[in-house]
């Protein structure tokens, strides 16, 4: 109350008590309003995704049978003759068909795959590469005898147009992919089934 | 009628402060007008879709086909009477929306009028632009169908490219690993309640400061009205001129509608395995022009987890340099004085030449993101993309110059 009536009295002289109480409030109100929006944020951010670990899946193991993951024949075990030459066809591992799971089997000649493909993973013509395009996760195509892009059977991502050499392991030839398609080990059953023969040689999809 | 109101709310004082409020005219002052009309309609088409919309992933059995619900409950929206038009015309305002922000921007920016005092506006109509972009984003997801799938899957991601933080960033965004089952819900919550509730603050704010500060004016009524504002009032002259333009937003999107279906999800069917063809929508395409050119062997290994690559260069950090460029236009072009009218664009070369520049840079990205379907290769693409911003912004700028 005294200082109150010092301010009254003397028109020029600010309470001093008064500039230092103003500046603890200030002080104060900026604390408050920084912990608030603090508060919020880590209350939202206490909210955990569902999943966290982008490329999780079930691994491959050997002799695993093979299935059509789509079309007319979904589900059915994919045998030796029925992928003919030059057509590919997208294949799940049976029990494990998740997303980064799919395969894509092609049927080309046996003689034109060279390194770096594991020439002892492609059985009468038939190798077996992850569908999924290492760039930004998408399902690729395969293009066999096409014109374009590439006048040569190749695996086609329809994102970006990342463009994969079946002939030697499934090497980037053009587009923005990082890495290359792992490749699958395959091998025959005794009914001439096409079964796997352990997991992808490399990460499948984006590295995240 | 008005009396009785009157009596109770003071009516007079209302009337007198605001519907006399003189509205200047210029053809370029229509853009933020069709984008708020757009967004009005957004909201009227987005609660009747509301009212058929299941917010869900799971598989329900159609028939003999097993589909995600949200994709079930659009067909069902399909076979409403006035559903599937409806739908159109939601996607078509979508896009009005956006793009009459952007030429917004560049009317905003071309005649000075984010200078002093309106630099706060400037800043709070570009946070619109990032809403309505992440509500174009988050509505895209929502027919769940093969092309939302991809489109969303792609984001995902994008966002998790962004160094140190991305992947946990696009984990809590995208609810888990895309496609999580818990994505669908996440996002119709992003898209029907929260961004439409930023949104709508954020136009309130704009608006707001838009009356107090007064609209900018034609430079020719500096001439004769200096000090006052020359226009029409806001009823019932102004008034009618809006209602007539929202009308004319309204019909024209239904006529659009009518004639060019888009994003017909009962063709693209639901998300399979296999990856159709898809491009994004025409405001994404210059970040996948961007993406195509830049060489995939591009790489930075900055710490051991964390790595510069292409998508990180085209994704996150060449659209953040632009974005923080425009977000420093009112510094970068400033005044000291507050401005209450539009300058013409020519007057200020170096920023007309910039603004030419950038609108060569997106539309000359946006065709390279076509390149394989022209036939353009990308070593001329990367030419191309070089020379004709740089080119557009020595014309432009001589351009101006020789008007001076």
């Amino acid at each position: 109350m005294d200082e109150i009536k010092q301010t009254a009295n003397q028109e020029n002289q600010v309470c001093q008590a008064c500039i230092a109480r103003r500046k603890i409030l200030k002080a104060g109100m900026g604390i408050a309003s920084v912990s608030l929006v603090g508060a919020m944020i880590s209350t939202f951010g206490t909210i955990k995704p569902q999943s966290s670990k982008a490329n999780e899946r079930k691994p491959i193991t050997a002799g695993d049978k093979l299935v059509y993951a789509m079309g007319p024949k979904k589900g059915q075990i994919i045998t030796l003759d029925s992928i003919k030459l030059d057509k590919g066809a997208l294949a799940f591992p049976l029990g494990k068909e998740e997303h980064l799971n799919l395969i894509m089997i092609i049927h080309e000649v046996q003689s034109e795959f060279k390194s770096p493909t594991h020439l002892s993973w492609v059985i009468n013509g038939i190798v077996a590469y992850s569908a999924i395009c290492t760039h930004m996760g998408c399902t690729v195509d395969w293009h066999p005898k096409s014109q374009t892009p590439a006048p040569y059977p190749h695996i086609f991502c329809p994102c970006h147009q990342s463009m994969y050499n079946i002939f030697e392991g499934a090497k980037v030839v053009s587009g923005p992919a990082p890495r290359p398609l792992p490749q699958l080990p395959i091998k025959l059953s005794q009914n001439n089934e096409i079964i796997a023969d352990g997991d992808f040689d490399g990460p499948v999809g984006p590295m995240v | 009628m008005y009396k009785w109101l009157n009596e109770r709310l003071d009516l007079d004082r209302f009337s007198k402060k605001f519907l006399r409020k003189a509205f200047p005219v210029h053809p370029t002052y229509f853009f933020g007008e069709i984008a708020l009309f757009s967004f009005i309609i957004l909201v009227i088409t987005g609660i009747y879709l509301l009212f058929g919309y299941e917010a869900s992933s799971k598989l329900v059995q159609i028939g003999s086909k097993h589909l995600p619900a949200a994709y079930a409950s659009i067909l069902a929206i399909n076979n409403q009477p006035i559903g599937m038009i409806i739908r159109y015309v939601h996607h078509f305002a979508a896009h009005l929306f956006l793009a009459s922000i952007m030429i917004h921007l560049l009317r905003v920016y071309f005649s000075g009028s984010f200078k002093k005092p309106r630099e706060i506006n400037w800043w709070i109509g570009l946070l619109l632009l990032g809403s309505a972009i992440f509500a174009s984003f988050s509505g895209y997801l929502l027919p769940y169908d093969a092309f939302s799938v991809t489109a969303t899957n792609i984001g995902y991601y994008l966002a998790s490219q962004i160094p140190w933080i991305g992947h946990s960033l696009a984990n809590f965004v995208f609810n888990g690993a895309f496609p999580s089952p818990g994505v669908l819900p996440r996002f119709f919550a992003y898209h029907v309640v929260i961004m439409p509730i930023v949104i709508s603050l954020l136009l309130g704010a704009h608006l707001i400061v838009m009356i107090k500060q007064k609209h900018t004016q034609p430079k020719e009524n500096k001439e004769h009205y200096k000090g006052s504002i020359l226009g029409i009032p806001l009823w019932p002259q102004q008034t009618t001129i809006m209602i007539f333009l929202f009308l004319m937003t309204f019909g024209l999107l239904f006529i659009i509608a009518s004639f060019y279906p888009v994003h017909p999800s009962q063709y693209f069917g639901p998300p399979t395995n296999s990856t159709p063809m898809v491009k994004p929508d025409w405001y994404f395409l210059w970040i996948y022009g961007l993406l195509k050119i830049i060489p995939n062997t591009f790489v930075i290994h900055l710490t051991k987890s964390a790595v510069i690559d292409p998508e990180s260069i085209g994704g996150i950090i060449i659209p953040s340099i632009i974005m923080l460029f425009i977000f420093l236009v009112p510094i970068l072009s400033k005044s000291d004085q507050k401005t209450y009218y539009m300058e013409t664009p020519k007057s200020y070369p170096v920023r007309f030449a910039f603004g030419i520049a950038f609108i060569a840079f997106f539309l000359t990205l946006s065709v390279v993101a076509y390149q394989e379907n022209i036939g353009l290769s990308i070593a001329l693409s990367r030419i191309l993309v070089l020379l004709i911003p740089i080119a557009s912004w020595i014309a432009s700028y001589f351009l101006a110059k020789a008007k001076k």
